[in-house]
């Protein structure tokens, strides 16, 4: 019956297939062939000519024993874990434009936040490539300013780092103990526009009068913040939080353009992706390229799988 | 209004730790184009002598302008070009593949449903060595309708997905309606999807439009001529000069926003307000 009926429905309405034919077209070629002939080269020794040889599992052993690769799944996971700091001033804001009594502000500030936006990515990061530079730029003359850089001359002193000196510029982006700094640093304060929009939409459920209770039973502002506000958008932050990771895994234009093509002085902001872009364009090993691409799509996918089954997003 | 003021007013009071704390935050972001914006005017040596403040305007160098737009409007007119047909013709093909899933079970549309879904956990990265020897053998290399065709396939799954939940709440009985009266299935699109979905269709057009402009690793590998560049190599290319003459670095930078800045005041509304609804359906 439920056979019969779907094919007098596909004898009427056949034609339909056409509006959904160039999407799928579009993705087959550009999206699912790629992948593919990802899998397939992953097995080839193949520098982008016409020729190619098999070599089964090799560029797979090689990834394990290569050195710079290992090093480069460490900084990127201490890159994700700073991303679990950034993430903080975003929800801090969120909440306090929300907790304003007068709406009108509220509004102001909400677009205020997303001014930023208007510059693009790029752009933005080189800026803060220009607030790096030792002597110009705008990072050390806060430092100095501010006298935060006696500071650090002090905490040196005292932990032995050789990092900072009293009359030598602070090289951000030249000394190799300061990649994983500076890669933590830039943007500061990291406020994400589309988070923290994402963040009020999820905090207007909350009248002001849950408030006004609150305050009667005395419950101070920090209480507020655990028991009201950040139950309402914790599946806010895990789904930024997940898509936070999975860019930073498989990101790398961040540290091309910050350092350059090796990750940067001693390599120190080399991370996986950046590895496959440079074996693939910088030695013309696309072969190997393809497989650095393999391992690291098997790790987003267990970081998908585990966030699909433990990391309940419910609504 | 005498009472709606001091209204605003003792709120205002009553608030002010919370005023200082967002002022706080937002300062440190906008400071970035408070540089970018002060310094565009000066040439490197007023710049060093006082990095700081701006200049009075009687010594503005306007010239750091005139070389800025002369850069870069060219490759604005690169990126328009890829940004606007990219975004136009991806949510097109788009909201013809929602209508397909969203109004009719075909035989195999579950399937189907099923191909666009496993590529939502294809990171898009990990593709880009196989994608340039795709590029190559299509002779698109050296191409902005590369740039356009990948920024199209791209932007699919996600478009279909969230249009696809939107048009299937969509009321029944408007289509059912047109149906009667003869309507096809692009009519229906054309008179009902597209004017009833107006403010999720401007969002996810402002996002699409952001990504494709802001893009920078496609082009960097696909383009080589000059006259080709998008503004993501274009300002990669200034980037890499030896000598930096700084003012007009920064013009060139506040130049390639400007474009941005135009987007942002007619859709502002529409940008804040639809990212926060569709933030709590989705």
């Amino acid at each position: 019956m439920a056979a019969t009926l779907s094919r007098q429905k596909l004898l009427r309405e056949w034609k339909l297939y056409f509006f959904v034919l160039p999407s799928l077209v579009m993705v087959l070629v550009f999206s699912y062939f790629p992948a593919s002939s990802a899998v397939y080269h992953s097995f080839f020794e193949w520098a982008g000519g016409d020729t190619k040889q098999l070599i089964g599992l090799d560029n797979f052993r090689r990834a394990f024993h290569d050195q710079v690769l290992l090093d480069s799944f460490l900084t990127v996971s201490v890159l994700i874990i700073f991303n679990l700091i950034q993430m903080i001033p975003s929800i801090l804001l969120a909440v306090l434009i929300h907790r304003l009594r007068s709406d009108r502000w509220q509004y102001i500030y909400r677009v205020l936040v997303v001014v930023p936006m208007i510059v693009p990515g790029l752009v933005r990061l080189f800026i803060w490539k220009f607030f790096f530079d030792p002597n110009l730029g705008a990072l050390n003359g806060v430092l100095n300013f501010t006298g935060l850089k006696n500071v650090l001359v002090w905490l040196d002193h005292v932990f032995g780092w050789n990092v900072f000196f009293a009359n030598v510029p602070i090289g951000w982006l030249s000394q190799p103990e300061l990649i994983l700094p500076s890669l933590f640093l830039w943007g500061f304060p990291w406020i994400g526009a589309v988070g923290v929009l994402i963040f009020l939409a999820g905090l207007q459920s909350i009248g002001q009068e849950v408030y006004e209770a609150a305050e009667i039973d005395g419950v101070g502002p920090l209480g507020k913040f655990i028991y009201i506000e950040l139950p309402l958008i914790l599946t806010q932050v895990r789904l930024s939080l997940v898509l936070l990771i999975v860019a930073t895994l498989g990101g790398y234009g961040l540290q091309l353009q910050l350092l350059n093509e090796y990750g940067g002085p001693g390599g120190r902001g080399m991370v996986p992706g950046l590895w496959m872009y440079n074996r693939a364009f910088y030695a013309g090993e696309f072969g190997y390229a393809c497989a650095i691409g393999m391992i690291l799509f098997a790790f987003i996918l267990l970081l998908t799988f585990i966030n699909n089954r433990y990391v309940r997003i419910d609504k | 209004m005498s009472a709606v003021a001091p209204a605003v007013r003792s709120d205002f009071r009553r608030d002010w730790s919370k005023h200082i704390f967002i002022l706080f935050f937002i300062l440190i972001e906008l400071f970035p184009l408070y540089m970018m914006f002060q310094v565009s005017f000066k040439d490197n040596s007023t710049f060093i002598r006082q990095p700081w403040l701006p200049s009075s305007p009687i010594s503005w160098h306007w010239e750091n302008w005139a070389f800025a737009f002369k850069l870069v409007l060219p490759y604005i007119a690169n990126t328009v070009f890829v940004a606007v047909t990219g975004t136009v013709a991806s949510l097109f093909l788009a909201i013809l593949g929602a209508y397909f899933f969203a109004r009719h079970k075909l035989p195999c549309s579950g399937l189907l449903w099923a191909a666009f879904l496993a590529l939502m956990l294809m990171p898009g990265v990990v593709n880009i060595t196989p994608l340039f020897m795709l590029l190559k053998s299509l002779k698109l290399l050296n191409t902005l309708w590369a740039l356009v065709l990948v920024g199209i396939a791209g932007g699919q799954v996600f478009n279909i997905f969230v249009l696809r939940n939107f048009i299937e709440d969509l009321p029944r009985d408007l289509f059912e309606a047109a149906e009667v009266d003869g309507a096809s299935h692009l009519q229906q699109v054309v008179n009902i999807v597209i004017p009833m979905s107006g403010p999720i269709i401007g969002t996810l057009a402002i996002l699409s439009f952001l990504a494709m402009w802001n893009d920078f690793l496609l082009p960097l590998i696909v383009l080589r001529d000059q006259d080709l560049f998008t503004l993501g190599v274009g300002l990669i290319y200034l980037d890499g000069e030896y000598v930096k003459q700084w003012g007009q670095i920064m013009a060139a930078y506040f130049v390639a926003s400007i474009p941005l800045i135009v987007v942002f005041l007619f859709t502002m509304r529409l940008f804040v307000r639809g990212l926060s609804a569709g933030a709590i359906k989705g």
